[in-house]
């Protein structure tokens, strides 16, 4: 199903506490703008993203539109990160969310409860633990402004957010 | 002695750097053996305009506040403090890793204070990165203009990134002489209490709590000869942000969407701020220069002494106004983030003043059941703030308003979140993970009426040192028996907050402790030397509340250096 793969998990505590998933799913559900869930078969690129506290390596991307990549998620820091490919708007809706998870003991500094019955592929974003690695293939076929970001509470101000550039 | 030597080198480097003229700020290694830094501070007295009214000044390097100091870890740098006073001076390097003699409190690891005409030369590396700040360790000359920021950069990256990178550095100035006010507290406490509670407070209290509960807690607080409005016991100051008054107005520019780095320095004599600016949350990353996991809040309380950096992104081109309102609510300091020069926000009005419990004396146990009080009839809305004009700075007719309950209740909007000790959390593990061997006990202790301050019923100089030893793993018990926040500040070394957090306990070189409360601290006592350990209160410092703390070493080493 279309479920707006950058909510799963925060969707999950949302839905767990009653309210909001239906208008989490409406909100962003324009998940066709961000782009589409890739193959690893079909990548043409492979990424390798290195999450630090509170930064990415690299810290800003280029991108050919259509083009499908592979990101090899690696966690060398001692908190829990995210990557997530979303519009900034999204983000923003996003790390409400994250901090009523942290709110309700579902994310802490280095862990979380992962969604039951969910595989972290297809995915435009995941949570990555201390000392983990973690993969998502993403089809660039949106038209929407990105930016990838880390949505744990306070990372996304501290600079846990790159810019993706769009190239011919 | 060693002074002498340096100099004369001072000297030689002058020379060899070619330097001709006044130089504030020369770097190169040429210049000073291996510092990479080397500074000028004359101290003087100045006349500063606050609000387009002059009063007196103490300056250091030329400036209320000094000018920041920008620092890069791992470097050394070299500091030629002048003292062009007509009385003894010293800069104490507040929250700095360091050799005992380049601490600068006078009496203290062999460092003795800088005598009229005299220069005296700090040299040090510098060990850690971070907001930091320095003030005099003299008499009253902190409050008098003796305080600045120290800004170090890491020898590695910043937990954070940002577009734009600001001080703000709070305090009190007070017009008045503070020998003056010290004088005036000893013969009478209340002196500076505008806010002290009446007849007509009695009879309100009657009316809510009933004439039982009323009576009793008015007859406790006669008991201890104490106040619940003595939240703050010195008013009457203007408070500063960055040397400016609420209506001089400092201001930090942005453009939309930018991260910007506000280093909160509380370089006020007396006074504990609830900070906050409406509309937009601040992300906290470092508690005392020690990065912590970022916690966003919408407002914090600020212990005098202690700093914190935030991150703010204002998102749109509305000026956003920083207030921090001092806890007595006696006035506020006020700055702005605005897009271009000139542009203000909205002043909010000052929140209900906080009136102390006897809960917050740790006096009613299970006596006094804050959760029946109702908080319904305090009609908050109901304060008419735009009759006050704060510009004239006259807070003594002004109608305090209803007043909150609890120090805890820093009248925080609903759905705020105001910063607690427990969100804390040390970015880096804590290092040392053994228990600790042994515990000691810090009373805080006062006697009001006497405006008589100290540790463990002992003013300075009258009771025993605390004497740990090098290497050893310590707890710190602070027991407050008094109706006073005091922050804690301990020279030479960090202490590990006991807020919860197991292996990630938040390291701070000052400790606020509320009111009638405990509070614990564990430490590593890793730096050889006899540290002061005392109340950053101005006053409460200088009335007594101030002990020795000896790291007690085989062979101690207070000589200059590194260690």
């Amino acid at each position: 199903m279309q479920i707006c793969a950058s909510f799963r998990v925060a969707a999950y505590a949302v839905a767990a506490m009653t309210s909001a998933w239906t208008a989490i799913a409406a909100e962003g559900m324009d998940l066709s703008r961000v782009g589409q869930p890739g193959n690893a078969a079909e990548a043409e690129r492979t990424i390798e993203i290195v999450l630090g506290d509170n930064f990415y390596e690299p810290a800003n991307l280029s991108v050919t539109r259509g083009e499908t990549i592979r990101f090899v998620i690696v966690n060398q820091g001692e908190f829990l990160h995210e990557f997530n490919i979303a519009t900034p708007q999204m983000h923003l809706d996003h790390q409400a969310e994250m901090q009523t998870m942290v709110d309700h003991g579902m994310l802490t500094a280095t862990d979380f409860e992962p969604m039951p019955g969910h595989t972290h592929d297809y995915a435009n974003s995941v949570l990555v633990r201390p000392g983990e690695t973690a993969e998502i293939v993403w089809r660039f076929t949106g038209d929407a402004e990105l930016e990838f970001a880390c949505n744990v509470p306070g990372h996304y101000e501290a600079g846990m957010a790159g810019t993706i550039e769009f190239v011919e | 002695m060693k002074k002498e030597t340096l100099k004369l080198s001072r000297r030689e480097a002058l020379a060899l750097a070619g330097a001709a003229g006044v130089v504030t700020v020369y770097p190169g290694r040429r210049s000073f053996a291996s510092a990479e830094g080397e500074y000028d501070l004359g101290i003087e007295r100045t006349r500063i305009v606050i609000e387009g009214i002059e009063g007196d000044a103490i300056a250091m390097g030329g400036a209320v506040p000094a000018p920041t100091l920008r620092w890069r870890e791992g470097e050394e740098v070299v500091i030629h403090a002048t003292n062009r006073l007509d009385e003894p001076t010293s800069i104490h390097w507040h929250g700095l890793l360091l050799a005992g003699v380049m601490d600068g409190a006078p009496g203290f690891n062999g460092y003795i204070a800088i005598q009229p005409g005299e220069t005296y030369t700090y040299r040090f590396r510098l060990r850690q990165a971070g907001t930091y700040w320095y003030h005099s360790h003299s008499a009253f000359q902190e409050q008098a203009g003796m305080y600045g920021a120290i800004v170090i950069e890491p020898a590695d990256r910043e937990p954070v990134r940002y577009n734009r990178d600001y001080v703000v550095v709070l305090s009190d100035y007070l017009r008045e002489d503070p020998n003056a006010v010290l004088g005036k507290l000893k013969t009478d406490p209340g002196y500076y209490n505008y806010g002290k509670r009446t007849l007509v407070d009695f009879f309100d209290d009657a009316k809510r709590d009933g004439l039982g509960a009323a009576l009793e807690d008015r007859l406790a607080w006669g008991d201890m000869r104490m106040d619940p409005t003595d939240l703050a016991d010195v008013t009457g100051y203007t408070f500063l942000v960055n040397g400016r008054g609420p209506a001089d107005n400092w201001t930090g520019l942005y453009s939309p969407g930018e991260r910007v780095r506000l280093r909160f320095v509380n370089a006020s004599a007396m006074s504990i701020y609830d900070v906050y600016i409406p509309g937009m949350q601040m992300t906290v990353f470092a508690a005392d220069g020690q990065n912590v996991q970022p916690v966003k809040v919408d407002e914090f309380r600020f212990g005098v002494g202690e700093t914190y950096d935030v991150i703010v992104m204002p998102k749109d081109e509305a000026p956003y106004t920083i207030m921090a309102e001092p806890i007595d609510r006696s006035g506020y300091a006020r700055a702005t983030l605005a897009t271009r020069e000139g542009d203000e926000g909205p002043i909010p009005p000052l929140r209900p003043r906080v009136l102390l419990t006897m809960q917050d004396m740790g006096m009613a146990h299970g006596g006094m059941d804050m959760s029946g009080m109702d908080h319904s009839t305090m009609n908050m809305s109901g304060m008419d703030h735009s009759t006050m004009d704060m510009s004239e700075m006259d807070h003594t007719g002004m109608d305090m308003g209803e007043a909150v309950a609890g120090w805890a209740n820093a009248g925080t909007p609903p759905g705020a979140k105001a910063l607690r000790y427990e969100d804390l959390v040390s970015a880096k593990a804590n290092e040392d993970d053994r228990e600790p061997a042994h515990e000691i006990e810090l009373r805080l202790t006062g006697i009001m009426e006497r405006y008589m301050w100290s540790l463990n019923g002992a003013p300075f100089g009258h009771g025993e040192p605390l004497r740990v030893a090098y290497g050893d793993r310590v707890r710190i018990r602070f027991v407050n028996t008094t109706m006073m926040a005091h922050p804690m500040h301990l020279h030479g070394m960090f202490v590990e907050l006991e807020n919860g957090q197991t292996d990630r306990k938040p390291r701070k070189h000052v400790v606020l402790v509320p009111p009638g409360r405990e509070m614990s601290v564990v430490l590593t006592a890793n730096e050889p030397g006899e540290w002061p350990f005392h109340c950053h209160l101005l006053f409460h410092m200088e009335a007594g509340m101030m002990t020795r703390f000896i790291v007690e070493q085989a062979s101690v080493s207070i000589d200059g250096g590194d260690a």
